[in-house]
């Protein structure tokens, strides 16, 4: 076969870890200009957040595309299984403990702990995402090791 | 699904990294693809039989 027809080679590791960094730089600028016009109230101020915070995810989400693309078709596979039963998995695991935790009946409220109702409801946000994550990163594992 | 990429691909004398440069996927999916534990899509299955030149039906075996 002549090398020059040969198909393009698919992303390696080494591309997914320099794409987590890129979008992790563009998350930090997006953080910084965020910061930036962190003191201006009104609309101008919640404009500009919001128009930060849609170019920054506008960018990772691009990088996303490119990213999916360069990849063959049995890397997708295991990210779209690892996204099924890993994210959903980990997900329903999350909520439950959440809301046991949270329902639980040992007489404290959000007031005893010191957080007030956005912090309960970033903190619900993030241990759900960090869960689902978690089971996605497991569920991606599982799923090259039995496709070994 | 069995198949007889193992063996095509060592009367070759071609690595794993060799096929899957080939085929333009991973070594990884290309092991994968051996072990018949991954059934390729219709498109990457004509590529195979493309780089063997050989007819899918002699490359891959219904079970």
């Amino acid at each position: 076969m002549n090398p020059a027809s040969r198909p393009k080679r698919p992303f390696g590791f080494g591309t997914y870890i320099l794409m987590i960094l890129a979008v992790a730089v563009v998350g930090g600028i997006a953080g910084a200009a965020r910061a930036l016009v962190g003191d201006m109230t009104g609309p101008m101020g919640l404009a500009l957040t919001a128009a930060i915070m849609t170019a920054a995810m506008a960018v990772a989400f691009a990088a996303c595309i490119w990213w999916w693309r360069g990849i063959d078709e049995a890397a997708r596979e295991a990210h779209k299984w690892a996204w099924w039963w890993g994210g959903s998995g980990g997900m329903s695991v999350g909520v439950i403990l959440l809301l046991t935790l949270t329902f639980g009946d040992d007489g404290s409220t959000s007031a005893d702990v010191g957080l007030s109702a956005p912090d309960l409801v970033a903190g619900g946000m993030w241990t759900i995402l960090l869960f689902q994550m978690a089971g996605y990163a497991v569920a991606w594992a599982v799923w090259w090791l039995k496709h070994r | 699904m069995n198949n007889r990429l193992k063996v095509l691909r060592a009367e070759r004398d071609w690595s794993q990294a060799d096929l899957a440069d080939r085929l333009g996927v991973s070594r990884q999916t290309v092991n994968a693809l051996e072990t018949g534990r991954y059934d390729p899509s219709l498109p990457l299955a004509f590529r195979i039989a493309r780089v063997f030149e050989q007819p899918i039906e002699a490359i891959f075996i219904a079970e």
